[in-house]
């Protein structure tokens, strides 16, 4: 990685991509964490090692949700819900599990973890949170956070979002996660302590960078467009999937007027009225069938929405590869520009603009002592500016080779995923057809003995 | 029938009913209106009955294409009928074959109709004449008048007052030319109504117009004098038998239009059901396009909910075409009932009113005049009238709910059949293993 001579544009050459061969590649964690211990791969199985402790498999659940009400940062009453996140370690011997932490957490704690690890793992595509409010909802669901279907789901989506962390080969070894377990009282100030806040990128140095950057890697800039698409055809497939579930409760829902109709009718008939009355109770136990159908659906649609926020994440990497990017365009840019002024203030000829050959011209030639000075202090600066390039550009390099490892890592996990939703999907569909054959031939042996 | 506009009937071009070849002329049982016009293959060949039309209690086997199936439902069927011993039938009717004709100053629809008898009252063993709506509305009124104690069946409605509904559409033409067949069919099995004269003519002239125009002066026993009941008379009380049927009509005609309703909401709902997955369907293969593993997968999905679409247009169809007509024509059928039922009682406050004007006269001989026997007579014969047909008609509704309520539980478990098939299918794509693609 050394460079024989410093050209710009081999600089901002991003590195090829490396395969993801050593089992250890991208376990380097940018923060520098210690010791590597046995890693254990798959999302959910819930298991995960402590770093810098003794080796001990670990069972975490998000078991119960609670309604709080406390008064927040302005003296203000509120309510909320807390969540009771409770650690166990199994013993390999006999396979116990013994509960070692259990603590109450409240969303917004979950947030603040994940905006930690979003800033100190930058190259990681860093689990998403369920959502905040609920969206996509059809007429039956509530919109309301407090609604306990909702709240159910959200505990749900909580676990699988410590389920996630915890089998990430890197995230799982993170102190502030592991203290997020473990340490109810002051995680808070812990985590501000590390001053992540500071070290974020702010949102305009990024927007300014995608806008700008030169020669981001064309690996990224397809990853972004993917996510962009993948964001867009989620979004609208969970749009249109509310909408159908809406259709369908109504269909269900009316097929429950024939159940009293019927057993009216069957008042006033002789031979007929068995008959009716009885296949009227089987349009109703149709029409209530819908309820559980559609409440099974609505997890198939949280785990769409975990892709659907996954997408957020890769753009995050990506966004990160151009902010380096376009730093090092910056970085090599201007070191190239301090070369050439060097060069010029050396043979005397003017090429560049600069400020201080606008003065020359206007108020006079300076002194060969000045010059001899500043060429002095511009051959310091580019020393420096060549080291910086040279860290800067190793630092790139070892993003892309990070992240592209996560990003391999994170396209198995989803495909793997997303064809596990799409089988259970199909297999609720299964049930649904099942369940209203069973309905219908009841009915129509009704009808038979009218 | 599968989703698309509705197909039209080929037109046979202008042409007068009285154009049209003699029934036995060259084959009876082909139709050759208009001479080379060849009906399109749907008409010929579907038009022969589905297993659904031979369970008909109501009489009546599809002439000439009997097969096996149909023979043998045909008997399971009038061992239900008790009036009609299966070894006595002698009267088969069947309507099929609609064409569309285009003359100069209207455009309408024939159908065939084609009679097979035994019956003395037929010169010929087999008919086969084209008749339009008009004609069976002819029908319908001349037996009204001419056998008003009894119960005639309705037709299927004249104008088409809801929606935006095509008179000449493959689907309308179909759903109208089964309830005419019903219409035959109920009259055919009818002990007396199916040797009525104009049902004769009806089936058997070449030419209806002409009859139409002659107005042929029937004898019946009780039609005539019927007919000129003077509604001055006002019944006290109608017979607890009589008023029970009265109730029993109403209710049931409410109840049943309560189930119309309940019937259309849900094709509505499934409707905008259906609008709803087809926007759903190609969502998977957009995304399907941006994959490399998962293409496949979800190709597969979104062909899935293609055909759960396809499935549904059917049972939606199937419940515009098939249970909503029937339904509403049992409720013509009370409506109709019911009037008949005002008549009879009309009968009978004729005959009270006349009774008592003779004994406030106080004669000498107190003997009953003979125009109040006939009064009685009337009444008596009317009621025995209607209360077989009542009960034949009761029988009859049974079977026809029966069948009806079955058929529509049929379309919806094969609906969900073809859903379960079609998912099914789908579950060893999505579980298939990638190999190094």
């Amino acid at each position: 990685m050394e460079q024989a001579a410093p050209d710009p544009e081999r600089l901002l050459q991003p590195a090829p991509l490396e395969p993801l061969s050593h089992p250890d590649t991208g376990l380097e964690s940018v923060v520098g964490e210690g010791a590597k211990g046995a890693r254990d791969e798959g999302p959910g199985d819930g298991t995960m090692t402590e770093s810098n402790f003794s080796l001990k498999k670990i069972e975490i659940s998000v078991s119960e949700a609670e309604k709080r009400t406390g008064r927040n940062a302005m003296n203000m009453q509120e309510t909320y819900t807390a969540y009771l996140i409770e650690t166990r370690s199994v013993e390999h011997s006999d396979g116990q599990s013994v509960l070692t932490d259990s603590l109450w957490r409240r969303y917004s704690e979950f947030e603040l973890l994940r905006n930690y690890l979003l800033v100190y793992y930058p190259h990681i595509v860093v689990p998403p949170l369920p959502e905040k409010r609920a969206e996509f909802v059809w007429h039956k669901l509530s919109a309301d956070n407090m609604d306990p279907d909702f709240v159910e789901r959200r505990r749900i989506g909580l676990e699988n979002f410590l389920l996630r962390l915890a089998s990430h080969p890197i995230l799982c070894r993170d102190k502030i996660f592991y203290l997020f377990l473990t340490q109810e009282g002051n995680w808070k100030e812990t985590v501000n302590e590390t001053g992540f806040q500071l070290k974020a990128d702010s949102r305009l140095k990024a927007l300014n960078a995608t806008f700008r950057v030169k020669n981001p890697d064309k690996r990224f800039i397809e990853l972004k467009h993917y996510s962009d698409e993948l964001q867009s055809v989620i979004s609208h497939l969970l749009r249109v999937r509310a909408r159908v579930a809406d259709r369908l409760y109504g269909v269900y829902k009316v097929h429950g007027n024939y159940g009293r109709v019927f057993s009216e009718w069957s008042a006033i008939e002789k031979e007929m009225g068995d008959g009716l009355q009885s296949a009227g109770h089987h349009m109703d136990v149709y029409a209530s069938s819908i309820d559980d159908i559609l409440e099974d659906e609505e997890h198939y649609a949280d785990q769409l929405k975990e892709y659907l926020f996954y997408a957020e994440a890769l753009r995050a990497v990506c966004r990160k590869h151009e902010l380096m990017q376009y730093d090092l365009e910056m970085a090599a840019q201007d070191l190239a520009s301090k070369k050439q002024q060097c060069e010029e203030l050396a043979t005397g000829t003017v090429r560049t603009f600069s400020l201080k050959g606008m003065t020359t011209k206007l108020f006079g030639q300076e002194t060969p002592e000045q010059r001899e000075a500043r060429i002095k202090m511009l051959e310091e600066q580019i020393k420096e500016g060549e080291q910086q390039l040279k860290s800067k550009n190793l630092e790139g390099r070892e993003f892309v080779k990070n992240a592209w490892a996560d990003i391999e890592r994170f396209k198995e996990q989803k495909n793997h995923d997303l064809k596990e939703a799409l089988i259970s999907y199909a297999v609720m569909q299964i049930s649904m057809c099942k369940k209203g054959i069973q309905v219908w031939t009841n009915a129509k042996e009704c009808f038979s003995k009218m | 029938m599968s989703g698309g506009p509705p197909k039209a009937l080929p037109s046979t071009g202008p042409q007068s009913l009285r154009d049209m070849p003699h029934p036995l002329a060259g084959s009876s049982s082909e139709e050759a209106v208009g001479g080379d016009s060849t009906p399109s293959p749907d008409l010929l060949t579907a038009r022969s009955f589905g297993d659904k039309d031979l369970i008909l209690p109501n009489g009546g086997t599809p002439a000439g294409t009997a097969s096996p199936a149909s023979s043998s439902s045909l008997l399971n069927r009038l061992q239900l009928d008790d009036d009609v011993d299966g070894e006595t039938r002698d009267l088969f009717v069947t309507v099929d074959d609609p064409k569309k004709h285009v003359c100069t100053m209207e455009t309408y629809i024939t159908y065939r109709i084609t009679t097979k008898s035994t019956r003395v009252e037929f010169d010929l063993p087999e008919y086969s004449v084209r008749r339009r709506y008009q004609d069976f509305d002819w029908l319908r009124n001349k037996l009204e008048e001419s056998q008003p104690t009894h119960l005639i069946p309705p037709l299927p409605e004249k104008f088409v007052v809801k929606g935006v509904v095509d008179r000449f559409s493959e689907e309308f033409v179909e759903t109208r030319r089964k309830a005419l067949d019903k219409f035959l069919k109920r009259i055919t099995d009818h002990p007396v109504l199916s040797f009525n004269e104009h049902f004769n003519v009806f089936l058997t002239a070449k030419d209806l117009n002409a009859h139409k125009k002659q107005g042929m002066a029937l004898l019946t026993r009780v039609g005539e004098s019927v007919k000129h009941v003077a509604g001055g008379y006002k019944l006290r009380s109608r017979p607890l038998e009589f008023a029970a049927i009265g109730e029993y009509l109403d209710t049931f005609a409410l109840k049943l239009g309560t189930i119309d309703r309940i019937a259309q909401r849900i094709i509505k709902e499934e409707i905008e059901y259906l609008v709803e997955l087809r926007e759903y369907g190609p969502v998977y293969s957009t995304w399907s396009a941006l994959e490399g593993e998962l293409a496949e997968p979800l190709e597969g999905v979104s062909a899935c909910i293609g055909s759960c679409s396809a499935a549904l247009e059917e049972l939606t169809d199937d419940t515009t075409e098939d249970f909503l007509p029937v339904l509403r024509e049992y409720i013509l059928y009370s409506d109709s009932m019911k009037s008949v039922l005002k008549k009879r009682d009309h009968v009978q406050a004729e005959y009270e009113a006349k009774l008592e004007a003779v004994a406030l006269r106080k004669e000498e001989r107190p003997k009953v005049p003979a125009d109040v026997e006939k009064c009685q007579d009337r009444m008596e014969c009317f009621n025995a009238d209607l209360k077989a047909d009542m009960e034949r008609w009761q029988n009859n509704k049974r079977q026809d709910f029966r069948q009806l309520l079955m058929g529509m539980a049929d379309k919806n478990i094969q609906y969900y059949e073809k859903c379960l098939m079609a998912w099914e299918s789908i579950i060893p794509l999505l579980q298939e293993k990638q190999e190094d693609k």
